[in-house]
Formats: structure tokens, sequence, C-alpha cells
């Protein structure tokens, strides 16, 4: 049973995915106030998305899998609308315009995006036959594209790369034939010195480059990677201990409280608090592989599964680039990075998961 | 049924296709947690280290500088404590908070503020101090110091300012300091091999010579810098600061400068422009080195207002030159010994030589008249009348006979057109015409005319007051000489000028026409004879600036200040031992006796008379 009966209506949950997530955004709040050197107001305002951010998953976990099948589309609008709305309305912010202010709060409704780009194409694909046909593989890939320019136009190369990869994750989990990725994937590999040159802004090549050989400028892109790696190694076994990080307060790691927060964790709680953490998630993507494996229809399955690697891309991602392994790109740490956006799309991103998973079907006696 | 087995079918390349992404980050995964495993575990130490020397900072402690004396053991120079409010950005959350709580009981300038509020991010984010203003006052002191238990994140620290003991009278000898430039500060890294993520205890503090002694003799005042070990908790607070080493106060320098004949040189000037420079003859020593007009050493060394800064450098009197030398005079009339010496040796002429001289020289290639000084001329002159009442056609005459390349030989024996002084800032040591100076330069050959000019110090030779005041202690000397130092105690080689024919009679008989200058009831600088109770040799000189072929034209010339002659004088006494020698020029004086006279007299009473 997924369900509580209370003889007048039922509560849909999943009890290994609320507790787990719960854990985690609770052990977030405990490490965000470190990384922001004790500052109440970040914790009292993240503690706030939180609260209400589960909140929200639990409530968004009660409608029937059927809602956001029919409103599929209608959500991506909404979304798109919003990213419309910041990028012509919104405060410009170092150059960019990625926010909606909404007084107390500023939120980024490109984040919404790869929760609903991922929906929308699984209820596209719901009913299309196996191997699926070139003409909906290439409307589904045209519309991932548009969704991905306007992100990045913003610019957001982070969030809009997430975006890409979870609509190709629905595309690919649907039954993309493997011919047509074996062609895609040829030509990507040799359009790749193209789009280097002409998509790529200097700082972002810089960025790339410099993650092959640090020594090519130690001040500049790679300092950051360079204490980074400083602040992750001298953590050791056990940490520094809570608030004891001398790379994470002394301003030598930039961003702590945001994309660096991993570092700052690996810093002060070392191999052992790392372990833990990561073996949170682990237990978090194993739950969503069973629930998209035992998913009750195809929508459900690729939805689940569709989203769950989003979750999964935007984790490795962050720490692939704390670590030293990936080039630097705004990315957070998914449930502990400080910022309500990402925070609220991710539990958005579980109460949908959680809906899907805990109603079954009727099946007729 | 076809239904179910599509949905089968579908299901199953659902589940196989998840099960490969689930792979594949699980792959990733593992390389991700190898790598984290290499920094936290295999290369632990490696890290560790790093972090530890990110938040160490070595701060290298800058010596006290050493004392700059006289000859005499007078403090030309010293250091003295003084107290500046220092921040601590870092601890430090709204700067504009921080200043205004400060500005509550403490007056802060405008221009002390913008500097703190421009430094301010870099300072907090590398956790430097910051000094916010300079040198306060007692008062202002002890108002910060009852409310420091508020102050958290600013002090008040001790330093030593550079004091000049005589600012306006040694500006250009001992010059001052100054705060190093980026490219000096790179060479003070390197050259001290400092570590350069340095700081500086506090910044500002940093200081080195920039111009005169404090420059030649940076290396001895410096001293060595000393190191001390900072380390801090992830809040930034100095857990400790351990001494690594100890700073080496610099070493004293002792100099030959007099601060007597200094002072008798200043007030003696009285801001003319000129300069002024006497040499100790027992070993060639500068014990006068002094140009006019000054500018005042601690302002520029402690911090002077950029409007004060500018007045003194745009100003018409130039005080930054340093006119002893590097000002280029034509030596005049006091060239004559020199021209004299090399006639005897050349055999041109002796002491019983003479010719009639009727107020000027001809040329005899074109007929061109070269005038003298004295209308009419000086009659029958030989060699002891001509240096006595300096007269022109004699050395016209003797010059006209010279060959070029021979007297230019001499001349630089004597010291012109050549370095004159070992430790000095910045000497021009000018040059001694030749032909293919000229040639180069002018693009005109060398004429006769050329030659004659020179035998009255005129026309392309020009000399620097050192120099004068070399040549001056080399004919006091008898051709005996050392180089000339700042520096007390220096060990020198003496060295001597060759001759053939010229003979300790011919310098006795010199030194008699040079002292005829002052004593004699004809000489140029007659006037001279009640200034002081003992004897002097001199010989007087009066640059020309602009030569006229008439008196009315002379006369005219003189109305412009900056076109009339300058007065020169060089002396050496007391005869018939001389002790020093020195030589001034004092631009547009006009006359060498009554206006450079005195000032070499009052020198020279100073130094001898002390």
């Amino acid at each position: 049973m997924r369900y509580l009966d209370f003889k007048k209506f039922s509560i849909y949950y999943d009890p290994y995915l609320i507790i787990s997530i719960t854990l985690l955004s609770i052990l977030g709040l405990f490490f965000l106030y470190s990384a922001s050197d004790g500052n109440a107001s970040v914790l009292i305002k993240q503690s706030i998305f939180v609260f209400f951010g589960i909140i929200l998953m639990i409530v968004l976990s009660q409608p029937d899998p059927q809602i956001y099948y029919s409103y599929s589309g209608f959500f991506l609008l909404i979304s798109i609308i919003l990213v419309f709305i910041a990028i012509f309305f919104g405060p410009e912010i170092n150059g960019a315009n990625r926010w909606i202010s909404f007084g107390f709060v500023t939120l980024q409704p490109s984040e919404l995006c790869k929760i609903f780009l991922p929906i929308f194409i699984a209820s596209y694909l719901y009913g299309v036959k196996l191997p699926i046909n070139l003409k909906n593989t290439l409307l589904t890939i045209f519309l991932i594209f548009i969704v991905f320019l306007i992100v990045s136009s913003q610019p957001d190369l982070g969030t809009a790369i997430v975006i890409l990869l979870s609509g190709l994750y629905v595309l690919f989990l649907a039954g993309l034939s493997w011919t047509f990725i074996g062609s895609a994937l040829a030509i990507f590999v040799i359009s790749l010195p193209f789009l280097w040159n002409n998509f790529l802004e200097p700082f972002q090549r810089q960025r790339i480059a410099t993650l092959f050989n640090p020594d090519l400028d130690p001040f500049g892109s790679a300092w950051n990677i360079t204490q980074s790696k400083i602040a992750i190694g001298s953590g050791g076994i056990f940490g520094k201990g809570f608030g004891e990080g001398t790379q994470s307060h002394l301003n030598f790691l930039p961003e702590t409280e945001t994309d660096f927060i991993f570092a700052v964790i690996a810093e002060e709680f070392g191999l052992v608090g790392l372990t833990i953490l990561i073996g949170l998630y682990f237990f978090i993507f194993v739950r969503c592989f069973y629930l998209s494996i035992n998913a009750r229809d195809r929508f459900c399955r690729l939805v689940i599964g569709g989203l769950s690697l989003v979750f999964i891309s935007t984790l490795f991602i962050n720490i692939g680039m704390v670590i030293g392994l990936l080039p630097v790109v705004g990315m957070p740490l998914p449930l502990i990075s400080q910022g309500g956006s990402s925070l609220i799309s991710f539990y958005i991103a579980f109460g949908i998961i959680i809906s899907m998973a805990s109603h079954k079907k009727l099946v007729p006696r | 049924m076809t239904e179910i087995n599509e949905t089968y079918k579908e299901k199953i390349s659902f589940n196989k296709r998840l099960i490969f992404l689930y792979v594949a980050f699980g792959i990733l995964g593992v390389a991700f947690y190898y790598q984290i495993f290499n920094l936290q575990i295999s290369n632990y130490s490696e890290y560790e280290i790093a972090a530890e020397n990110n938040k160490n900072e070595e701060i290298s402690v800058q010596p006290l500088r050493g004392i700059i004396f006289d000859r005499n053991g007078e403090i030309l120079v010293n250091n003295i404590p003084t107290f500046d409010l220092i921040t601590k950005p870092f601890f430090i959350d709204n700067p504009d908070d921080f200043l205004l709580k400060l500005s509550s009981f403490l007056e802060i300038d405008e221009e002390d503020k913008k500097v703190f509020l421009s430094e301010f991010e870099k300072a907090k984010t590398l956790n430097k101090e910051l000094t916010l203003k300079q040198s306060i006052s007692d008062e202002d002191k002890a108002k910060f110091l009852v409310r420091s238990h508020m102050f958290e994140n600013a002090y008040v620290g001790k330093r030593y300012l550079r004091n000049y003991l005589y600012p306006k009278i040694f500006s250009h000898s001992i010059g001052y300091v100054g705060k190093p430039n980026e490219d000096e500060l790179d060479e003070i890294y390197e050259k001290r091999s400092l570590n350069k993520k340095i700081n500086f205890t506090y910044t500002n503090q940093l200081i080195i010579g920039k111009t005169g002694l404090e420059f030649t003799y940076e290396d001895i005042l410096t001293g060595e810098f000393g190191n001390n070990l900072r380390e801090v908790d992830a809040r930034g607070r100095t857990l400790n600061e351990k001494i690594s080493s100890e700073p080496k106060v610099g070493n004293n320098l002792y100099t030959s400068l007099d601060l007597n004949s200094h002072k008798a040189a200043h007030k003696a000037f009285n801001n003319r422009k000129g300069a002024v420079v006497a040499i100790d003859i027992k070993d060639g020593s500068i014990v006068t080195l002094f140009s006019s007009p000054t500018f005042p050493t601690n302002q520029l060394a402690n911090g002077i207002l950029q409007k004060d800064f500018d007045e003194l450098l745009l100003s018409e009197e130039k005080p930054f030159f340093n006119r002893a030398l590097k000002g280029r005079y034509p030596p005049a009339s006091s060239i004559k010994p020199a021209i004299a010496m090399y006639g005897i040796e050349e055999g041109l002429i002796d002491w019983d030589f003479s010719i009639f001289d009727e107020g000027f020289f001809t040329l005899p290639e074109d007929g061109r008249i070269y005038r003298d000084w004295k209308e009419g001329g000086h009659g029958n002159t030989n060699l002891f009348k001509a240096i006595t009442q300096s007269s022109n056609t004699y050395f016209f005459d003797l010059a006209y006979r010279s060959d070029i390349n021979k007297l230019n030989k001499h001349l630089s024996s004597l010291g012109f057109g050549g370095k004159a002084c070992i430790d000095c800032f910045e000497e021009d040591k000018v040059f001694v015409p030749e032909p293919s100076w000229k040639m180069n330069k002018h693009n005109f050959g060398w004429f006769k005319g050329d030659t004659v000019n020179m035998g009255v110090g005129q026309g392309y030779l020009v000399s620097t007051p050192i120099q004068l005041a070399k040549y001056a202690y080399i004919m006091a000397n008898k051709g005996k000489f050392s180089d000339l130092s700042l520096k007390k105690d220096l060990v020198k080689s003496e060295k001597s000028i060759e001759f053939n024919k010229f003979s300790n009679d011919d310098w006795f008989k010199l030194h008699e026409s040079m002292v005829n200058v002052i004593e004699g009831n004809t000489g140029t600088a007659r006037r001279l004879r009640e200034r002081k109770n003992y004897i002097v040799a001199a010989k007087t000189g009066t640059a020309e600036l602009v030569s006229g072929d008439n008196r009315e034209q002379y006369s005219e010339t003189r109305l412009d200040d900056s076109l009339r002659d300058h007065a020169l004088i060089i002396a050496f006494g007391p005869m018939p031992n001389p002790r020093y020698a020195v030589s001034v020029v004092v631009e547009n004086g006009e006359s060498g006796g009554s206006v450079a006279g005195p000032v070499a007299i009052s020198v020279l009473n100073s130094l001898i008379q002390e």
C-alpha cells in the first residue's frame, strides 16, 4: 500500500524517498551554516525553502499522474514564458538575465524547464511505437534544442546543459534507435572543432583548457580548482571539524555556499563525511531506479527515469567540477547548495516521482 | 494481444536502457570516488601542507635604517617613532559603517578614506592589514586607545619615520627615502630573497633610498630583514606569531660631509641658484656638496601634498636639479692656470715670457678679433700678471699656439670630462670637446678659433662644480690626488699627474700667482682680502652666456637676469699648506670675484676657523 486511507481521503507517499530527501535537506542546512560562515539569515532563508519545499513535494505527490500527463504541455509552456519574462523583464545580475524577482525572493524559472521538458517529451512519446521513427525523433530533438537555446541565451550554460540532457534521457529511454544515436555521435565528434570555435565564449574555452593543464593559468580560472583541490585534500579522512575549514573560511575557496559547497564538506568532514553524503545520494538513486522499473505505465517509467537522471547529472557535474575532473560551470550540489530555485525544482521533481510511484492503476477485478 | 506484446517489448527496452545509463553513472561514480580518495588519502600530506601555507603568513619585518653622521659625529639623519592607525579588513563587515564609527571621535581625511575604501576588498580577501591614518597625533592615539575595546578590527601600530635634522641643507648630498615603486619592489624581493607572499607587517612601511647617499649606501643602511610567521585559525584570528629571524638594524653611515660648512654655504647662497663643492686635500673626501636652491627632504620622505610637490617640480628655480654634480658651466677664466701648466709643460711659455696686451687678440687666419675683458688691455704681460689680472689676450695667444689634442689630454688628466666622485648620486661627467665631437655634433670641422676660445674657458668647454673643485684640489696638492668620495675613511689609492718639464718650482710660482689674485693689489678678487685672516689662492671666472661684439650689446644683455654671466671661483687655502679646495658657481652672478668669491670664503672660513 502506498497510501494512508483516512476513510474520506488518502495521502500518497513513498517513505524511503521522503525520509532520505528530508535527511539530506537537513544535513544540507547544517553544511550551509558552516559554509556561509555562520550567517543566520542565509540559514533561515534556506530553512524556509526546505520547509515549504518538502510540503510542496508532498502536495505534488497527491494528484494522479494522469493530471501531469494531460497538462504537461501547459506546464512546459508556462515555464518557457517565465524564462522569457526573466530575459526581458528580470533584473540583470552579473550580466545575466536569469531571475524573476518577487520582492522577498528571486527565482530562476529555467530550473522548471529541466522538470517539465522531460515530462512533456514523455507524454509526447507515450503512444509512439518502437523503434521511434525519424520524424518523431527529429521533432523531439528540435524541441529540446529550442529550449536549450532559449536558456543558454540568458546566458546560463549550466542549466541549459542539464535541460539538454533531461530531454535526451527521456528520448533515449523511450527507445531512440541505436542507428540514430551512432550517426548523431559521429556528426557531433566531427563538428567538435567547429563548435569549440563558434559556440564557446573565450572564458569557457579557457576553463576547459585549464582543466587539462592547470599550470596554464595558476591565478586565473585554475585558481578556483587548485584551491578546491587543496580544500578537499587537506580534509583527509575525518576532516578538520565543523567550522574549522581554513580553505573555506579564509576566502581561498570561491562560492562556498553554492557551487563549491562540496569542497567545504570535504574539508570539514573528510572522506568519512563525504561517504555518508554520497551514500544518501546513492540510496535515492537506487530507490528511483526501483520505482522506475516498477512504474505503472510507460509515461510514469519515462518520467521517473528522466527526472532521476536529471538529479544524478546535476550531482555529477557539480562534484566533477569541484574535484577538478570537469570544467568549471555553474551547477549546484542538489538539495544542499544555497539557492531556492534549484531546491524547489528538485522538490517538485520528487513530488511528481512520488505521485507516479504511489498511484497504482486500478485494475478491474 | 499485440498491445500487450508491444508494452512488454517497450518495458524490456526501457529497463535495458535505464540499466545502461545507471551503469555508466556507476562507472563515473567510481572514478569520482577514486579521485576523492586520491586527494584525501593518497595525497593528503601534500594538500595539508598547501592549506597550511595558504593560511600561514610570512611577515617580513624591516630593520631600522642606519643613522647618518657628518665627519665630526653630528647626527644628520635618524629615525623617530610615529604611530599609525591600522585596520584588519578581514574583521570589518561594512567599511562605511566602520569609518562612520571611527569618525565619531577621530578626524580622518577624505583622501585617507578614499584610499582605504579602494584597497579594502583586496585586503579583506587576502586577510591583510591596511593603514588607515598615518602619524596620528598623541591626542588621537589616546582617543582611540580608550575605545580600543570597541575595535577588535583596528589597532595603533608603531612605525619609524626617517627624520632629516637639516632638511634644507643636505637635500642633494644625502637625498631622501621613499616608498618603492613596483619595479623597485620586485628588485628588493629578488635581492633580499624575500618570499613574494610576505606582508611588510603593515602597508606603507617599506622604505628605500631614492636619491643621494640614501640611495648609494642603501645596502649598508638597510640591514637585514627579519621574519615572523603568523598562524591563523579558520576565523582569521592570529593564533600565534613566531619570530623565525630577528631583523638586523642597518649600519650607520659616517660621511665626510661637514655640517658647519653646509650651514655656511646655505646662508651664503641665500637661495640664489648655484653650487659649492669643498674638498679635504688630505684624502680627497668631499666636505661640502651643496646645490642651491634646496628642497624639503622630510616632506618628500614622509609625505608631501601633490600640490606642493608639483610646485617644486615645475619651479623655474629647478630645486631638484643637483647643480653641484650636474650643472654644466663654462669654466671661464678659472681654466687659465690649467692652460698655463700646459704651456710650461710643452715649452710654449715660461714665467719670463711676455706679450704686449693691447686689449684684443687677432686670429692670423681670418683676422677675427678676440677681445680682452679690459678695454685697452694690460700692456706688457707675463704669466704671473696674466693669471693675477686674468689677461685674456695672453691666453688667447698661448691657446692659439697649442695642439688641441694634447691640450685635451692635459685637461682630461686634471679631471675635466670625467667622473670626479666614486659614491655620488647621478654625477654628470660631461666631456672635453674633441674635434671629432664637434664634427659629429655640429657637422663642422674644428677651427683654430675654437682652441683660442678654450684658452679662456669659453666656447665648447663645459664643466661641473665638482669637476672644478677636483681641479682646484689637484693644483692645491701639486698634482697628487685621490678620487673624490662622500663616505668617511674610504680606502682609495693616490694618483698623480706625470710632468716632464713642469717642476716643483713651477708649482710654487703658480700658487704664488693665484695667491696674488686675492692678496695682490691688482688681483681680480682683491676685495676678498678683508674677509679672512689667512691666505687663500684663487682664480676667478665669469662665464659669458651671450657674447656681445661691443659694449652696448653687452649692457643690454645684462638687463635680462637669466642671460647674465655666471660667476665662478676656485680657491684653496690656507696657504702655503692648503687643507681645503673649493669651487663655487653662482648662476647669473656676473662677477666671479665679488659674487662667487664671498661664498667660497664663507665656506673656507667655516672649515678653517672652526
